[in-house]
This record gives structure tokens, C-alpha cells and sequence, in this order.
């Protein structure tokens, strides 16, 4: 049985940015990248980047802001009605 | 700028259970949500204790769709990987000495946040609270220190004495009140979800009412499978390893672990049996706390279920605890309104009742209940205890291989050989029944009694 993630997540993208990076306080330790269930942040050069396309595919979870120890990932969520939904449609 | 008697921050089981009862009491209410509508944001399908029968009579009332009956929970221990084939099994319905009848007739009830949450806020609303979706709370509006509203998105201010912060796990009320930044990593967890479609009478067939079944294995944590009426939901990893201070430790992939349980042929077995297809991703955190959480309130303000950090700390059940802690915190809402004081210090007395209530009585030995998860995820521990279980099963009671009465007589050596795991087992829970005071008392009559039972039928003259 085949569980391909990004066929079974419904996102309506956000307008507008919800998670932010402070690349000064990012010292590429990687909690964020382990713990993301949709694999969206990766390592670039010992610092931390959040994929482009994650207005339209994050879950809205908040790990990689409760992951981050450096205090280098600042969440907040999508404007009211954007965003992940749990339908089951 | 309009204004209420009481504001209440997230449309889940918390915040809807509040602005029912603070409706039902006569309160101008108002309802905030972020979605577009109630449910939409939360990890679909979830089990609903007996617990909420007891308590709430909107509940047992309650008639919906994606509703199954769970008088079956089933514990599956799993070899270690890459086999992950079933050890041993332990499967149980409702015990009769439970404490009130609903325990007695089911465990728990699955269903979908998805029709739940709506259900309960329709119920709000029809006592008279007013619901806004598509509504995110970004700001708070403070005077002399007490919070006297909100601001959504987008600029609109509403008022009220009161508010209450229903709005989950990552909670930006908290946050804007300076109740807390965040959860520490090792006060929360980070859990994954696969929502599966299945064919309903073929459910009906081969899960029946085994609604809740857990699946445990040297190292795996914990993960569980709840059923509704037709679909299934398996969640991980467990508890233990989700949290997120063990993830960052161990360095392993919450959503890589969940994908390798549900390879495991056991489960693979069970989804092909009742067709089940994928339908669903899903990611949600949740606050998994081993004592009642300290500062959940200040002068205006209360926070309610995972935002107030209340699910319980051995399962990290949380939606009756989200439901009695709404329902609770708007009756303190209604007394403060009549006694026109919303300060902390009358507010204070939220904390004092739900530490007394059987939320907080949840909290406690939470230290010893969260050990004991621990230990099912500890490889090591867990599969010595599998052994151990194993061992002590087939030579009591499924010995066909061996002559019975020596197959029987080895119990005693295995138990002896195992006594470091039984050691570590009481470690566990003598601490825990020393600080559950009434059990204790129960433990010395129950100790007493069993003596009597046995001094009445001993055939003394023999
Ligand atoms: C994977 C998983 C499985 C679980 N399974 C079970 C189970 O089987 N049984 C059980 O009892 N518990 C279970 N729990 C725990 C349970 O889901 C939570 O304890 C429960 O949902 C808490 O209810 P709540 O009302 O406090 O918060 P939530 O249900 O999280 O509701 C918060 C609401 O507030 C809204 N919101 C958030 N921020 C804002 C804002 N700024 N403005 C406006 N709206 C906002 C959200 O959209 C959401 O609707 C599970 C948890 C997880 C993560
Ligand atoms: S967890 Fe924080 S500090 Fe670590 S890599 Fe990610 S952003 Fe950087
Ligand atoms: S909120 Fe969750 S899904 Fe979104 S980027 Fe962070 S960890 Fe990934």
C-alpha cells in the first residue's frame, strides 16, 4: 500500500507568510528538518531552509517552531479560512 | 468595536463546551474560529472516553454518522524490525468494577473531529452564542493589566470582560498574554496520522467493536489504531516517542516511524481485510504534561484544554479534559461577571477547582504514568517484558507441545528469571500506589477481604 503524503493533504495556500527564520539565531543543528511531517525544511550550506512551496502544503502543526532551541523559528498561522483542512473528502 | 460578556478563543471540544454553558447561563457570547468551519483544523478522527457520557447530558445525547462503539480495546506487541509480526496480544472489554455504569458498558466512542466539533458548536450557537469563522485571534486588547478583549486578523476589535483561550496546543492566546512562549520539548509531542477509508460492513465484520487497538513493540512507542463506522485512523509514533524532545534527541522522523508501523504485515493484514484506502495526511502536536500545568490563567483571561496543557499523562487523552475545563471555566466566568471582579486573584479559583476536579485528579502520579509509557518505549524494557508475557501465556495456558503439568511448573522459574523486569515494573507502580491515598486504603481492604475469603473456604478439617 502506497501512502504518497503530498497526494493526501488539501491546502488551500496562504496569501500570506505564517513561519518565519531568523538566520542569524539558525545554527543549522536540524531539529526542524527531523521533525516536519511533510519534509520542508532542509540544510543549505549549515543553515536552515523552509521549501518555497510550504504556504501551500505545511500542516500547520507548529513541531519545527517547538523543535527549534535556538529560538530561530517563529510561527504563527495562515489567515482565518486558508490553510490545511481535515475533510475527508 | 462590539461587545459581549464573554469571549471564547477556538471552536474545538474546549472553547464550544464553553460558550455552550456560558450561553445556557444567560452571557452574551461570542465564538471565535479560525477555520472555515469548526473541526476542519483538527486531526480528524479521535475516540471520546465513557467519561463524557457521565459527565455531559449534551453528549449522551449525542447521534452522529461516523460514530462507533468501542466495547473491545486491543494491545498488539510487535517484534522488533524488520519482522514486526504480533507477539502477544492482550484484548479486553469493559471491567465490572468500574466506577459508573458507562464504564462498565463501553470504553471509549470513535468518531470525526469533523462532524464532532461542528455538532457542538451548532449546539452553542442554538443556546444563543454567536460564532465567527474564518476568524483568527492575532492580538489582545488589555486595561490596568486585565484583558478586556480581542483583535482578529484584519483589525476588528471585539470586548468583553472575560475571555477564554480555547484555542489549542500551540495556544497564540497564551502567548500574547504572556502566559507562556512555548512548550518545552519535553512537555510536547508531535504525532502524524493517516486517515483511512474502509468499507463499512466489511468493518462492521472483522473490527466490530474492537475500536481501539494500540500496537506496541520493542522501541516503537505506542502507536494506535481508532475506528469510526467506516474508516479507521492509525496514529504515531506513541506518546513516548513523539515527544519532541526525543525526537530531537534520537534523530528519528515521527512520519518515518508512523509509515513503518503501518508496513508492519499485522496492520497491513487488517487494512487489505477491511479495504481500507488512504485519505488523509495529517500532523498535529499535543501537550503532554506529567503534573497540572501552573499558569493558566491571569486578570480577564482563562485557558481551557491543550491550551492550558490538560491532556492526561499516560494516553494524552484530551477532549474530555478540553470539554469539563470549558464547561468549568465558564461557570468561574459567570460568577466573576456577578461579582463584577476579574481579577487573577478571583480567576484564580479556575486552577483550584480543576485541580480538584477529576481532570486534575488525572495528574496524579503523572511522573509514574509517563514512566511507565516510557518504559513500553525503552526497546530494551519493552522486549523483555514481550518475552516475559509471551513465556508466561503459552505455558499456562497454550502449552499443546509439552506435557501440561511441566509446561505449568516452569511459571514459577520463568517469573523468578524475570524478576529484574518485575522489579522494574514495581518501581513503577508502588510509588504510584502510595500516592493515590483513597486506592491505598482499598488496597488494605481489598487485602483483608481477600484473607477473609480465603480463611471461609480453606478446607481447614482436611
Ligand atoms: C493525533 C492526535 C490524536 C488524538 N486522539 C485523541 C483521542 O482519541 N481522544 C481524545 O480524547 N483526545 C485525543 N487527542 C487530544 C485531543 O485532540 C485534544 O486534547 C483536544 O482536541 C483539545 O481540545 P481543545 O478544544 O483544547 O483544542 P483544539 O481541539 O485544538 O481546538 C482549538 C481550536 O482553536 C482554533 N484556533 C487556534 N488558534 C486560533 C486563533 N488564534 N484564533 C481563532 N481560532 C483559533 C483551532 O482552529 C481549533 O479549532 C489527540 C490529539 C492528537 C494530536
Ligand atoms: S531547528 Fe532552528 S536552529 Fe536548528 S536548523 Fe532548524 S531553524 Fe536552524
Ligand atoms: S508547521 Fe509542521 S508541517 Fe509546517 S513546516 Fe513546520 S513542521 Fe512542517
Amino acid at each position: 500500500m502506497e501512502i504518497n503524503r503530498d497526494q493526501l493533504v488539501k491546502v488551500v495556500p496562504s496569501p500570506r507568510d505564517f513561519i518565519f527564520l531568523d538566520r542569524d539565531a539558525c545554527d543549522g543543528c536540524g531539529n526542524c528538518v527531523v521533525i516536519c511531517p511533510m519534509d520542508l525544511w532542509k540544510i543549505r550550506k549549515g543553515q536552515a531552509t523552509l521549501a518555497s512551496k510550504y504556504r501551500g502544503s505545511c500542516l500547520e502543526c507548529g513541531s519545527c517552531y517547538l523543535a527549534c532551541d535556538r529560538g530561530a523559528i517563529d510561527f504563527t498561522y495562515p489567515p482565518g479560512g486558508s490553510g490545511v483542512t481535515y475533510e475527508r473528502t | 468595536m462590539k461587545s459581549y460578556d464573554l469571549i471564547v478563543v477556538g471552536a474545538g471540544p474546549g472553547g464550544s463546551a464553553a460558550a455552550l454553558t456560558a450561553a445556557e447561563a444567560g452571557l452574551r457570547t461570542l465564538l471565535l474560529e479560525r477555520a472555515e468551519s469548526p473541526g476542519e483544523k483538527n486531526a480528524s478522527g479521535f475516540a471520546l472516553s465513557s467519561k463524557a457520557w457521565r459527565d455531559f447530558p449534551f453528549i449522551r445525547e449525542m447521534e452522529l454518522p461516523s460514530m462507533r462503539w468501542c466495547r473491545k480495546c486491543v494491545a498488539h506487541f510487535l517484534s522488533p524490525p524488520p519482522e514486526m509480526e504480533e507477539r502477544f496480544a492482550v484484548s479486553s472489554g469493559p471491567s465490572r468494577r468500574m466506577s459508573y455504569p458507562e464504564a462498565r458498558d463501553f470504553f471509549t466512542v470513535g468518531m470525526l473531529r469533523r462532524e464532532f466539533d461542528p455538532h457542538l458548536a451548532g449546539l452553542a450557537v442554538g443556546a444563543g452564542a454567536e460564532l465567527r469563522t474564518r476568524s483568527l485571534v492575532t492580538g489582545l486588547v488589555r486595561e490596568s493589566g486585565r484583558v478586556v478583549g480581542v483583535t482578529v486578523e484584519g483589525g476588528e476589535e471585539f470586548r468583553a470582560p472575560v475571555t477564554i483561550g480555547a484555542d489549542g496546543v500551540l495556544s497564540p492566546v497564551a502567548r500574547l498574554a504572556g502566559l507562556r512562549e512555548k512548550w518545552r520539548p519535553h512537555e510536547v509531542t508531535s504525532v502524524c496520522i493517516i486517515d483511512f477509508k474502509a468499507s463499512r460492513e466489511v468493518m462492521d465484520d472483522v473490527i466490530h467493536d474492537a475500536g481501539f487497538q494500540a500496537y506496541f513493540g520493542p522501541g516503537m512507542g505506542g502507536n494506535f489504531l481508532i475506528a469510526y463506522t467506516d474508516g479507521v485512523h492509525v496514529g504515531g509514533p506513541g506518546v513516548t516517542n513523539s515527544l519532541v524532545s526525543r525526537v530531537v534527541r534520537s534523530r528519528s522522523k515521527p512520519a518515518r516511524e508512523l509509515l513503518e508501523t503501518v508496513a508492519a504485515p499485522p496492520l497491513q493484514r487488517l487494512l487489505r481485510a477491511i479495504r481500507a484506502e488512504p485519505l488523509e495526511w495529517q500532523a498535529h502536536c499535543l501537550s503532554w504534561m506529567d503534573r497540572m500545568p501552573e499558569n493558566i490563567h491571569c486578570g480577564g483571561l482563562m485557558l481551557v484544554g491543550d491550551a492550558a496543557g490538560l491532556p492526561e499523562p499516560l494516553y494524552a487523552e484530551g477532549v474530555w479534559q478540553a470539554m469539563y475545563s470549558g464547561r468549568l471555566a465558564a461557570e468561574v466566568a459567570v460568577e466573576a461577571l456577578e461579582e463584577r471582579d476579574t481579577s487573577a486573584a478571583f480567576l484564580a479559583s479556575y486552577r483550584e477547582r480543576l485541580q480538584e476536579s477529576p481532570v486534575g485528579q488525572e495528574f496524579v502520579a503523572g511522573v509514574q504514568l509517563r514512566q511507565l509509557f516510557e518504559l513500553l518505549g525503552d526497546p530494551e524494557a519493552c522486549g523483555e517484558l514481550e518475552e516475559m508475557a509471551v513465556d508466561l501465556a503459552v505455558h499456562l495456558l497454550m502449552s499443546g507441545q509439552e506435557p501440561k503439568a511441566e509446561a505449568m511448573a516452569r511459571v514459577f522459574p520463568i517469573l523468578m528469571e524475570n524478576i529484574p523486569t518485575v522489579t522494574t515494573l514495581a518501581r513503577i507502580y508502588l510509588p504510584l500506589l502510595l500516592q493515590v491515598g483513597e486506592e491505598k486504603l482499598r488496597f488494605y481492604s481489598a487485602l483483608a477481604r481477600g484473607l477473609r475469603r480465603l480463611l471461609e473456604r480453606f478446607p481447614w478439617e482436611l
